[in-house]
This record gives structure tokens, C-alpha cells and sequence, in this order.
């Protein structure tokens, strides 16, 4: 891991805390032009002032691999690609031999400066062991936070089935190596190790052993996963290659005829598809029981007005049979003033409306009456209106008010009229 | 039994359930004892419950082959058969359209839109698109690619290949008759020995 950016101080006072935080703002400082140069794959050296490259330099920040090109060093792109969870340039490190040889020294050193009673720096060895264990279950811990990002996304970061299915075989071979570095930590040697130490039994034994079986179960749930996307995108690859070579082959073989599978004596399963039928069921007024419900929802069918007349249609009840017998009324009461007009041009003098409503007994009120006779007369021609005269007998029905009200209506001829006025 | 009468209607309406037409009922469906009391009820019908070799897509099939059977089976196998080529196609314009490596398969997405701008963007794909709507199955008498397009998904929406959630959103998801399908299409092409060789290798031992 990282010396320089990583360490971890409690002391303020320690220089390292003031060389790292310099160091932290500068990558801060220069995070666009380091940005830009971790997504190309190498720096532009000119967008840097001489002295600012010289820090970077210094500050390991970049170097140069090779004399030509400029690059970020590998552990901060390694940091850039986890703090961004960039699973193409993630890498997982699963080396534990080598934290196991540290911790064994760690451990040696503290029981000889137990054993010399120096206090400090005991202190100071067992600080160091516990970030050294907690490194390592931490480094565990990353990788398998690796494997699940890389999983859920499907492996997303790339885009080809090809290349998805080389990067599963990565993670598998990943998760491998992660499993194999479990089997390097032997407890026995560690209880040994730890002896009657409690705070070394605590941190050495049962907190790594529940850190490791807590791993132990998530890796085994990703390595079932990747095996299932595995056969997923194997499958995928499968059915695109079927189909692109099922289509090229038919549109080669126009008159390519399949095998009657239906009427074969074994039907093979996947044509037995039986076909569609649907149930439908009506109103049916046979159960007393229902005739409840049928009626609410009879009642609950929306109306609209062009389904008003239909339904009318349909259901020939009383209102329609009112609606007729008024119509034919209507019809008789026209034809009666009909034949009044008739009369009017048969007669020699004006009629009055009241009086020939009388003598011919029709059965209608008065008032009905002259109104029909009124509306008739309006509704004649203009030409024709003009043979005819109507007079309107009204008197005001009150001071108070302009009603007047008709009593009668006396039609006559109009020539015969003028003759009479000429005569 | 009461609670199932909508599954059972539909089954029997000849829809295919799977996890993207009604995930609710593909559930259900997943329950062995729960098909037993179906079949059971269908037994008079001449029908049982029957899946596809993934499990996928739950629909109805003969139990009794009869010659009443027979009839509808090789009508629907032929018109299946008539529009195998038309499906196939349509799955590689959308594939290639969309730019995806792998084959169409249940619960892909396909925004109509997205399928336009890309065909519209490449004249080859325009072209294959006006071949393929010209089809019989697909019937299109538009010279204009959104028209195609719109009338080449209804029709396979019709024919239950896609399922479109939102009726006023034109948003589809492929529906696992897709996959019953594509097994049609491995078990026609292993039966008629077609020589079309499989070179992907056998999928390979893991672990």
C-alpha cells in the first residue's frame, strides 16, 4: 500500500501528518490535469509549470516509466480506481503471505519490548499489528466490494458478450487466489501465536476468524453468481449465434419445408401449444338470488346519449307509449286547425276561433286552441299570409303590467276583406 | 381454487405468462401443487399446464393428442413456421440496431424511440426494415420508417412476443415466448440436421 498519502497519524505533531496533507492537496490541486491523464493512460507533460511537474515527481505522485512517457504512479491510479470503483483499472491484491510474515514480526517485536517493560513502545507495536490485521481484512474486504460492484453491474465497464465473459474468467480466477490467501492463515499458528494474551487473542484469533468467515460467505455467493451470469452470457452468445445462422439458412433455403412435428405419433413438446378459447358467459335471470346484483349493474351501465335512444328502442315502456300518444295529438290538433282555415277560406266572413271551436264540440282547451291557430297562421308563407287577416280580441289583463291576454282570434279572407272595405 | 379463476382464464385464452406479462401469477405458477389443481381442473378441457425447458414461460398444451388436437397444432405450427424468418429477423435488426453482442431475450427493454434514431441514422438498416415490413406477416403499406416500425411491434405485440406495460408509452419488453421460440428454432434446426454447424464451444466445466 501507499507510504506517503495512506499513513495514518493520530499525533499532529508527527511530520508525517504535515508531509501528507501537503502531498493530499497537491494531487488536489492538479486533480483535472491527473484526472485527464489516468483516463488517457499517460500525462501531458507541458500542462504542468517545471516546478510544478518537479513536485509531482518528488512527491511520487507521477514518474516516468520509461523515458518518453509520463505516467501516473501505480498506486495512485490504483487509488483513483478505487475511490471511483473503476473496475477496469481496479486491481485486487491478495498477496497474505507476506502480511502474515509482518504480523508475525510485529508480534515478536511487542513481546520483546513487553518482556523489556517498555511501555511506549509496546504501545507503539501494537498499534502498527492492528492496522497490519486491520490492512489485510480491509485489502479482503475491498477486493470481494470489487467482485460484488463488478457482478451487479454485470460488468457493465465493458460492452461486448466477449469481453464480459474474459472478465467473469478474471473474477474467478480473482476470486481463486482470494480463497487460496484465506487457506494461508492457519489459526492454530495464530492462537500459538497470540498466547495468553487477550488483546492479541482478541485482535489475532476471534476478530479475524468472524472477519474471515463473513468473507468466506459473501465470496461463496458471488463465485454461485458469476457462474450463473457466466452461463447467462454464454447463452445469449448461443441463441444470437442460432439465430443469425437459422435466418441465413432460410432465407438460402426458401422452400425448406419442416417436418409435420403435429402429426407425428410423438409430438414433441415444444409445438404442443394448445389454442386459445374464451369462456363467455351472459346474463342469465334463471336464480332469484342474482337478480339483485343483475340489477345494480344494470343500473351502474354509464348511459350515453346516442345509447339513450337505442335502449329507449329496446325497452318500448310506458314513456315511449306517452311520447306517441302525444305526438298524435299534436297531429289531430294541427289537422283540426287545418280545417278551420278551411272554413275561413270557404266562408264568406271572418270566423271566430272560439266560436268554431264551440260549434264543431273538438276537445280542446281554448287556450290550446287559438294558440295552434296563431302558430298555424305564423308559420304560413309570406304569400300566403297575406291572403288571410287575423285579429287577436285581447284585453289587458292588469293596469300594472303590458299582458294581454287573447280571448279569441277571428280569421277572415283578406280580399274579401278589401272587397267588403271597397264594397 | 376461486382466487385462480383469472389465471386459469387467461391460460386458457392461450396467453403465455412469464415474468413479464404477469410476474404475480408466473410465481404462482412455480408452485407444483398449485399446477396439479389446475391440470386437474383442466383435464375435461383436454389441456394441462405445461413450460418451457428454462421454466421461463408457463401456457397450456394438449393433453390428449387427438385429432381435434392435431388440426389446431399444425395449423399454428404452420403459420408459426411462416413467420420464422420475419421473427428472426426482426430479433437481428433489433440486436444489431441497439448494438447489443447477445441475442433478444426475456425482460430486455426496447424504447421505440432509441430502435427509430438508430435505423433511421444507417441505410442499410432502413432497408432491411422496409424488406422486413413488407412481409406478409407484418403487413406494411407505409413507405416511412416510423411507420414501419410502429406497425412491425404492434404486430408482434399481437403475437405475444412483446409486452408494452404503458398502453400510451412506447416501451416494450420482450416476454418469454421469445425464448419458446428460440427452442423451437434449436429443436428445428437439431431434428432437420441442418448444417449449420454449432461452433460454440460446449460450455465449459466451471470450478
Amino acid at each position: 500500500m501507499s507510504q506517503a498519502p495512506k499513513q495514518k497519524s493520530t499525533a499532529q505533531s508527527n511530520p508525517l501528518f504535515a508531509l501528507g496533507k501537503e502531498r493530499l492537496e497537491l494531487i488536489g490541486k492538479h486533480a483535472d490535469a491527473l484526472m485527464q491523464g489516468y483516463l488517457d493512460g499517460h500525462i501531458n507533460e507541458s500542462v504542468f509549470s517545471q516546478q510544478a511537474l518537479q513536485k509531482l515527481l518528488e512527491s511520487r505522485v507521477l514518474d516516468y516509466p520509461d523515458e518518453q512517457t509520463l505516467s501516473l504512479r501505480p498506486i495512485v491510479n490504483e487509488l483513483i480506481a478505487s475511490l471511483t470503483q473503476d473496475e477496469r483499472k481496479r486491481q485486487i491484491n491478495s498477496d497474505v503471505g507476506e502480511h502474515l510474515d509482518q504480523i508475525h514480526t510485529r508480534v515478536q517485536s511487542l513481546q520483546a519490548a513487553r518482556q523489556k517493560g517498555d511501555y511506549a513502545a509496546s504501545e507503539h507495536h501494537l498499534q502498527l499489528l492492528t492496522e497490519r490485521v486491520n490492512d489485510m481484512t480491509g485489502q479482503f474486504g475491498d477486493a470481494i466490494e470489487s467482485l460484488w460492484h463488478r457482478l451487479n453491474t454485470e460488468f457493465g465497464f465493458v460492452s461486448s458478450l466477449d469481453d464480459k465473459i474474459l472478465e467473469i474468467e478474471l473474477a474467478q480466477r480473482q476470486l481463486r487466489r482470494i480463497l487460496d490467501g484465506f487457506g494461508i492463515i492457519n489459526f492454530d499458528d495464530l492462537i500459538q501465536l497470540a498466547g495468553s494474551d487477550g488483546s492479541l487473542r482478541k485482535l489475532l484469533v476471534s476478530q479475524l476468524q468472524a472477519r474471515i468467515s463473513e468473507h468466506s460467505g459473501s465470496l461463496l455467493e458471488v463465485q454461485k453468481r458469476l457462474v450463473l451470469l457466466m452461463s447467462r452470457f454464454r447463452q445469449q452468445q448461443d441463441k444470437a449465434l442460432l439465430i443469425n445462422r437459422m435466418s441465413a439458412f432460410l432465407r438460402q433455403h426458401p422452400n425448406f419445408q419442416v417436418g409435420d412435428y403435429p402429426n407425428r405419433s410423438q409430438v414433441p413438446t415444444v409445438v404442443n401449444q394448445a389454442h386459445g378459447i374464451s369462456a363467455q358467459a351472459f346474463i342469465a335471470l334463471d336464480r332469484a338470488q342474482d337478480s339483485y346484483a343483475l340489477a345494480e349493474l344494470a343500473r351502474a351501465v354509464p348511459r350515453e346519449p346516442e345509447q339513450d335512444a337505442k335502449s329507449e328502442r329496446k325497452t318500448e315502456g310506458f314513456t315511449m307509449a306517452l311520447q306517441n300518444l302525444v305526438a298524435t295529438q299534436q297531429k289531430q290538433l294541427a289537422k283540426d286547425v287545418e280545417d278551420f282555415f278551411i272554413q275561413v277560406i270557404e266562408s264568406p266572413q271572418a270566423l271566430s276561433g272560439v266560436d268554431y271551436l264551440a260549434e264543431q264540440e273538438l276537445p280542446w282547451e281554448p287556450e290550446m286552441w287559438l294558440f295552434q291557430i296563431v302558430a298555424e297562421y305564423q308559420g304560413l308563407p309570406e304569400q300566403n299570409k297575406q291572403s288571410f287577416m287575423l285579429e287577436k280580441d285581447s284585453a289587458q289583463k292588469s293596469r300594472f303590467n303590458q299582458l294581454h291576454i287573447i280571448q279569441d282570434v277571428t280569421v277572415g279572407m283578406r280580399f274579401f276583406g278589401d272587397f267588403q272595405a271597397a264594397g | 381454487m376461486i382466487e385462480n379463476g383469472p389465471l386459469l382464464e387467461r391460460l386458457l385464452e392461450g396467453e403465455y405468462i412469464c415474468s413479464v406479462t404477469d410476474e404475480h401469477s408466473f410465481h404462482k405458477l412455480q408452485n407444483d401443487e398449485l399446477v396439479d389443481d389446475l391440470n386437474h381442473f383442466l383435464r375435461p378441457l383436454n389441456r394441462r399446464v405445461a413450460k418451457n425447458d428454462d421454466g421461463s414461460v408457463y401456457f397450456l398444451a394438449y393433453c390428449d393428442l387427438n385429432q381435434n388436437a392435431r388440426q389446431h397444432l399444425s395449423q399454428q405450427f404452420t403459420s408459426t413456421v411462416q413467420s420464422l424468418l420475419p421473427m428472426l429477423e426482426w430479433m437481428q435488426l433489433v440486436q444489431e440496431a441497439l448494438g447489443r453482442d447477445g441475442a433478444l431475450s426475456l425482460g430486455d427493454t426496447i424504447k421505440l424511440q432509441d430502435f427509430e434514431s438508430k435505423v433511421v441514422d444507417n441505410q442499410s438498416l432502413i432497408q432491411r426494415l422496409a424488406h422486413l415490413a413488407n412481409d406478409k406477416v407484418f403487413k406494411s403499406s407505409s413507405d416511412k420508417p416510423d411507420m414501419q416500425i410502429k406497425q412491425v411491434f404492434k404486430r408482434i405485440k399481437e403475437l405475444g412476443y412483446l409486452h408494452q406495460p404503458h398502453k400510451d408509452r412506447l416501451f416494450f419488453i420482450v416476454t418469454g415466448k421469445v425464448e419458446q421460440l428460440i427452442e423451437l428454432v434449436r429443436f428445428i434446426k437439431d431434428e432437420e440436421n441442418l448444417p449449420i454447424d454449432d461452433e460454440i464451444p460446449e460450455q465449459e466445466v466451471m470450478f
